[in-house]
C-alpha cells in the first residue's frame, strides 16, 4: 500500500513537471520488498463488492437451530440446508406442513409468528413438480427461516390458514397461478386472473401467448373471447439467451450447504 | 402482593396489562408440564420444552416482583411471556396428536431437492 502511494505521488509530481529532467523510475529495492512487513500472513479479507461475505458465527447459529428443529420433528424434516451463507431452509415432507409451521410459530425457542411470504416454484422435470415455499419471520429473535415442501398437480397440500391468517390470499394466488389445491382452505378461488380464466399461467407448460384472445367485436357490439389463432412461425419462442452469462460458474455447485443430521433408524 | 403498582400499558397493541402475571404464568407452566408428561420420555421436543418451561417456572416461583421475572427470563414483558406460554400450551396439545417424535414418514425422491433439476 505504502509503495503504491509513494509511486502515485511520484507519478503525479512527474506529471506536474516537478522532476523535469530526471529519467530514473521510482522503485523500492528488493531487500525492502522481501521484508516480512510487506508479506501479509493474514487471510485476505473479501473486499470485492459483488461477492457476498458470510459470517461464521451466524452460520453456526443457523445450523445449530436447523439441527434443533430437525431433532424436535424427526418425523417430517427431510433435509436442512443453508442457502447463500445465511438463509436457513428446512425441507419437509408434504404431510408435515401443519406440524412444522405450528412448531415454528408457537415454540418458545422459535416464535416465527409472521408469515412473510408463501409461494410456489414449478420444476416440470421432477416427479413432484411443485415446490411450496414458506418464508417466516421471528420478530422476537430477529431471524428468518424458510420451509419448503413439494407436491404434484393432483395431491392437495394442507392449508396453513388455521395457523397463519396471512396464508389465505397467498394460497389463493398459488392455486390461481400453479393449480396447487389446498385442502381445508376457507375460500379457495382465483385471485389474480380474469373472470372465466382457464389454466394456470405460472406453470412452465403454459404458452406465453395464452390459450384465448379477447377482442371487441363490432358486429356483436361486445367483447368476445376466441381461441388463439397464430401462425406457426410465431409460436416458437426462443427464451434462452444466445450467449452464456456466467461461463465460469457453469459447473460450480449451488450456493447451498447441507447440514448433516444424525438420524437414527428406528 | 408485592406488586404495588400496575403499569398503565404494555405499549403493544391489543396486549392488555395482566393483573396477576405470576399466578397466570405458574398455572400455564403447570399445564404445559402436565401435558408434556404424556409424551414418550426420549422425545426431543419433550426434553427441550421441559427444560425451558421448568426453568421459567422456577424463576416465576423464586422472584418476588414482576420486574425481576422479566429481567431474569429476558424474553419480553410478563404479558408477552403469558402469550408465549399460551402458544406453547396449544402446541403441546397439538403435538400429542401429531406425534413428531416418530421416525420419518416420507423420504424424498432422489430428484426432489437437487439443483439444477434433471441431473
Amino acid at each position: 500500500m505504502a509503495v503504491r502511494v509513494i509511486t502515485k505521488i511520484f507519478q503525479q509530481s512527474n506529471y506536474l513537471g516537478l522532476h523535469k529532467g530526471t529519467t530514473q523510475t521510482f522503485c523500492l529495492p528488493n531487500f525492502i520488498l522481501n521484508r516480512p512487513r510487506f508479506q501479509s500472513t493474514e487471510v485476505p479479507k473479501e473486499t470485492r463488492p459483488t461477492v457476498r461475505t458470510t459470517n461464521d458465527l451466524v452460520k453456526k447459529n443457523l445450523s445449530d437451530f436447523g439441527r434443533y428443529v430437525a431433532e424436535c420433528l424427526p418425523k417430517y424434516v427431510q433435509k436442512v440446508q443453508i442457502a447463500t451463507g445465511d438463509e436457513l431452509e428446512i425441507l419437509i415432507a408434504p404431510d408435515g406442513v401443519l406440524p412444522v409451521l405450528q412448531f415454528l410459530k408457537d415454540h418458545h425457542n422459535c416464535q416465527f409468528s409472521n408469515l412473510a411470504d408463501l409461494c410456489a416454484v414449478d420444476v416440470p422435470q421432477r416427479s413432484n413438480r411443485f415446490e411450496i415455499v414458506y418464508n417466516l419471520l421471528s420478530v422476537r429473535f430477529n431471524s428468518r427461516i424458510r420451509v419448503k415442501t413439494y407436491t404434484d398437480e393432483l395431491t392437495p397440500i394442507d392449508s396453513s390458514t388455521s395457523i397463519f391468517e396471512a396464508a389465505n390470499w397467498y394460497e389463493r394466488e398459488i392455486w390461481d397461478m400453479y393449480g396447487v389445491f389446498f385442502s381445508n382452505h376457507p375460500d379457495l378461488r382465483r385471485i389474480l386472473t380474469d373472470y372465466g380464466f382457464e389454466g394456470h399461467p405460472f406453470r412452465k407448460d403454459f404458452p406465453l401467448s395464452g390459450y384465448v384472445e379477447v377482442r371487441y367485436d363490432d358486429d356483436k357490439k361486445r367483447v368476445v373471447v376466441e381461441p388463439l389463432e397464430m401462425a406457426q412461425e410465431f409460436r416458437r419462442f426462443e427464451l434462452s439467451t444466445p450467449w452464456e452469462q456466467f461461463p465460469n460458474f457453469r459447473n460450480s455447485a449451488p450456493p447451498t450447504e447441507e447440514i448433516p443430521l444424525n438420524k437414527e433408524e428406528k | 402482593m408485592s406488586y404495588k403498582y400496575l403499569k398503565k400499558t404494555t405499549g403493544l397493541t391489543r396486549l392488555n396489562v395482566a393483573k396477576n402475571p405470576q399466578h397466570t404464568l405458574s398455572v400455564l407452566y403447570g399445564k404445559i408440564l402436565r401435558t408434556i408428561q404424556k409424551m414418550p420420555e426420549d422425545a426431543s421436543y419433550r426434553k427441550y420444552t421441559e427444560e425451558i418451561v421448568s426453568n421459567r417456572a422456577k424463576i416465576v416461583q423464586e422472584c418476588q416482583t414482576v420486574e425481576d421475572i422479566e429481567k431474569k427470563i429476558n424474553c419480553g414483558q410478563a404479558e408477552e411471556l403469558i402469550v408465549q406460554a399460551e402458544n406453547e400450551l396449544i402446541l403441546t396439545r397439538k403435538m400429542l396428536s401429531f406425534k413428531p417424535w416418530e421416525s420419518i414418514i416420507v423420504r424424498p425422491n432422489a430428484d426432489q431437492w437437487t439443483w439444477p433439476p434433471g441431473k
